[in-house]
């Protein structure tokens, strides 16, 4: 392996040109991962043609070096403005804004980069240590049955975040996953909820409503702070996060490496609920609950850490068998295409060297993050200085630009002013953002993988139990809700 | 030895479609047109409705890059997933008429017309331009399987299963794969459950990794699990048996009687554009299915195993007959058809 990683590295240092692409994926993808609406895919759409032109290992760098640098990028905007630059990136908002707000901006994007430099790291090696193996023991023991115990889980862990009161939580959960219903069910393809317009048959789409419920909320909320009075400007933080907080963190970082890998593997599901699950996962383990959602460092630390992991975990699939993890890895499989390549096993045997380029260039791209992401967040904290009757203007052109641009379709420009109403009045009453956000985005993966899966079990849903990890997922999640309940009904919790 | 035996039968299958690319000839014989009043004088706007690493937005860049390197003309492609197709093509309808707008589309267009008439009928309400892929349906297992190895020990090994038995498909309401599901299981008497993945990931993972027992695909969309000799075909829906799958036994060969429904995705304007402007596009797309470019990537994708070219008139006749097709399967399956 290692010796593979240095001809990798060098093949890929060794040419200035394929340096070029490399250090353009790195910033590109950083760019193109902080604008809201216009993500990584945005970038990778538009060089998905040129990369016809290039050797198929600088092609296929160059996707893999956005999909790591990309994936990290979001989180900026995520803290600074709650805007998050992509849904992998929603989780760091619940806590890196709030960080923002008590003037810890610094700390919080801070870990950000070394977090997402770390499990991109992580990530990387694992990957060039086991992806056969892994990708073969990953599509014979996950099925949609486990998918969904894995989605029920995170659901049970994380519904409670946020919410001004455990009920209040888990409402806001539910009301997320009352929206991930709205449009076709995910297997027989029946509308529901379209109430007649054809549009809203594709659903909610998650940019809009994560970019209204975060974004546009939140300016509502501040323009309503400084029409009374109340405003006060987010202080800039220069603060990093000391050695030592980071090293209190070491079990986190730990945990949300093996989630966000165990995410990534899995065909079709990517670096999303791997956020949601590492910072689930953070919930759970904590014994301050409560602090998360208020701006907590380890919720920062736990999602930007498992959304890097699923990058290089989500390549195991498409590289061994062919299986793109999302969206950006897919578009990936079009750029093997047009070098006549398919991925699979037997990229491995046909072309070895393209495959360690692609390996070395993750690992060096997610050290990028480190180097680049420290040297630029100097610089970008300094943006908070920009005064509130500017800055609220240029977020709310931004965030409709990116709403509108994903699908070109005026109705997710209503969709994310909708949701930002709602945010705004559900904020003002103590309900979670978050939990509709988590219900939102898992209850669509949730639904259509219990659908599926209750199709293989032949709807009976004790066959579930015949299945080890399903069986253990779902029990673990049943045990945190029967906990949940009862913290409910505690004196404590009722006098919230 | 697997590995070896896979890229053999990937060389053979390689010669086998390589032969049918170099006795391809183009049918439209003029190499240019003059554009009719300057028209195009901007990029075209190509809408599709579905995302742009699928099958559909493959064949789109590949088309546009066909047609640009053929005219000059840039194509922009609006992406507008969502709804099986339906929220593209309403965002299509709504566009203006003026030719400057094309939309890219596959059967569900069809099947969908055929559920509810108040949907475009892409034959009538649209003007085809080319149908450029047309391909037909395969059922697949793993080649290590050990409980089965051909269509008929599989179809045994279902009926004995008691309908436990699972496959992986797009089984949504009305869908290709629904509706020739049905014929199958109508003609075996075998009862196997659907499982409906729309993703291809999951669903080509959920074989490989036997989630399921079978997969009912077209052969372009899983070639590379062919070439690795990870999935063998045990059954071709279609009339005959193409060169590539002589080994593969046709449904008809299988004692199924019934017409197969095939998979095509094809390109269309406004059926209100100017004339003139409609036979300019359909020489540039008729003509950019000719180009090298495109070829190339038909090859790849299985598509020139058939005959995958459909000029104007060809391409209402087959949507024509499939609309009839489902339109007959969906009354006798007691589906609401409007």
């Amino acid at each position: 392996m290692v010796e593979n990683f240095l001809a990798g590295t060098s093949a890929l240092f060794g040419d200035p040109f394929t340096v070029a692409i490399f250090v353009f994926g790195v910033v590109g993808g950083m760019l193109f991962g902080a604008i809201p609406g216009v993500s990584m895919l945005t970038l990778a759409a538009i060089l998905l043609p040129f990369t016809a032109d290039l050797e198929p290992a600088q092609g296929v760098m160059l996707f893999a070096v956005i999909y790591c640098t990309g994936t990290y990028g979001g989180a900026i905007t995520a803290i600074l403005f709650n805007i998050p630059g992509a849904p992998e990136n929603a989780p760091t908002a619940f806590d890196g804004y709030p960080m923002t707000r008590k003037g810890q901006s610094g700390k919080a994007v801070g870990a950000a980069v070394l977090c997402s430099a770390i499990g991109g790291v992580a990530s990387a090696l694992v990957m060039m240590a086991a992806t056969e193996p892994l990708a073969n023991w990953a599509i014979r023991n996950i099925g949609p049955p486990e998918i969904f115990a894995l989605v029920f889980f995170g659901l049970a862990v994380a519904s409670s975040v946020g919410g001004r009161t455990i009920w209040k939580g888990w409402m806001s959960v539910l009301l997320g996953l009352l929206i991930a219903t709205i449009g076709q069910d995910p297997v027989g393809g029946i509308n529901r909820y379209n109430f007649g317009f054809t549009d809203l048959a594709a659903g909610i789409a998650f940019v809009p409503a994560i970019l209204g419920f975060f974004a546009v909320s939140e300016i509502f909320v501040q323009a309503e702070k400084k029409a009374t009075g109340q405003f006060d400007a987010p202080k800039v933080g220069m603060s990093f996060p000391t050695v030592l907080e980071l090293w209190m963190h070491k079990f986190a970082v730990l945990r949300s490496i093996l989630v966000g890998f165990f995410c990534g593997i899995l065909p079709g599901i990517g670096a999303t609920l791997a956020a949601f699950m590492g910072y689930g996962e953070a919930v759970r383990w904590s014994k301050n609950k409560e602090e998360f959602g208020k701006g907590k460092l380890e919720g920062v630390i736990s999602s930007e850490t498992a959304n890097n992991a699923a990058t290089g975990a989500a390549m195991i699939p498409l590289l061994a068998l062919g299986l793109p993890g999302g969206a950006l890895t897919a578009m990936m499989v079009a750029v093997f295409q047009m070098h006549d390549l398919e991925p699979g096993p037997l990229v491995f045997y046909n072309s070895p060297d393209l495959i360690w380029i692609v390996f070395a260039a993750m690992f060096y791209a997610n050290l990028s993050i480190l180097f680049i992401g420290l040297i630029e967040t100097k610089t970008i904290l300094y943006l908070l200085k920009i005064p509130f009757q500017f800055l609220a203007p240029l977020i709310l052109l931004l965030a409709t630009i990116g709403a509108y641009i994903s699908r070109g379709l005026v109705l997710d420009v209503m969709v994310m002013f909708g949701a930002g109403i709602l945010g705004f009045l559900l904020r003002r009453t103590g309900y979670s953002i978050p939990g509709i956000v988590l219900g939102l985005i898992l209850g669509k993966i949730g639904e259509q993988n219990f659908a599926q899966g209750m199709q293989m079990v032949h709807y009976d849903l004790g066959t579930y139990f015949s299945r080890p990890i399903c069986s253990i997922l779902i029990v673990a999640g049943a045990l945190t809700l029967a906990a949940g309940i009862y913290r409910a009904f505690s004196p404590a919790s009722n006098s919230a | 030895m697997n590995k070896l035996l896979g890229i053999g039968v990937a060389a053979t299958m390689m010669m086998a479609v390589g032969g049918t690319a170099n006795a391809f000839e183009c049918k439209v014989t003029e190499a240019s047109m003059d554009k009719p009043g300057g028209f195009p004088e901007r990029a075209l706007t190509m809408v599709v409705p579905y995302g742009p690493a699928g099958g559909s937005g493959q064949v789109a860049a590949a088309m546009a890059e066909g047609v640009t390197g053929l005219t000059g003309v840039a194509i922009n492609r609006d992406h507008k997933p969502g709804g099986s197709g339906t929220v593209g093509m309403t965002a299509y309808m709504t566009s203006p008429a003026d030719g400057y707008n094309v939309l890219e589309h596959i059967d569900d267009a069809s099947s969908a017309h055929a559920l509810d008439s108040s949907r475009p009928n892409p034959a009538v309400d649209l003007i085809p331009l080319v149908v450029s892929q047309v391909t037909f349906s395969q059922i697949y297992i793993r080649t290590n399987e050990t409980r089965y190895d051909d269509w008929n020990s599989f179809v045994a090994w279902v009926k004995a299963q008691g309908g436990k038995a699972t496959i992986a498909n797009v089984s949504k309401e009305g869908s290709m794969e629904r509706v020739t599901m049905k014929f199958i299981t109508d003609a075996t008497g075998m009862e196997i459950q659907q499982i409906s993945f729309d993703k291809g990931a999951p669903r080509y993972g959920a074989l490989l990794g036997g989630q399921v027992d079978a997969l009912f695909e077209q052969p372009g969309d899983v070639r590379k699990f062919l070439d690795a000799d990870n999935f063998k075909p045990i059954l071709t829906i279609f009339d005959e048996r193409p060169s590539v799958f002589a080994d593969v036994p046709t449904h008809r060969e299988m004692g199924m009687d019934f017409d197969p429904l095939l998979r095509f995705r094809g390109f269309y304007v406004h059926k209100d554009a100017p004339a003139d402007r409609v036979k300019w596009l359909q020489w540039a797309f008729q003509r950019g299915y000719c180009q090298d470019s495109y070829q190339a990537f038909n090859d790849s994708k299985f598509m020139n195993v058939i005959d995958s070219y459909r000029d104007t008139a060809g391409a209402r006749e087959l949507i024509a007959r499939s609309i009839d097709q489902y339109r007959d399967v969906y009354k006798s399956m007691g589906m609401d058809v409007k």
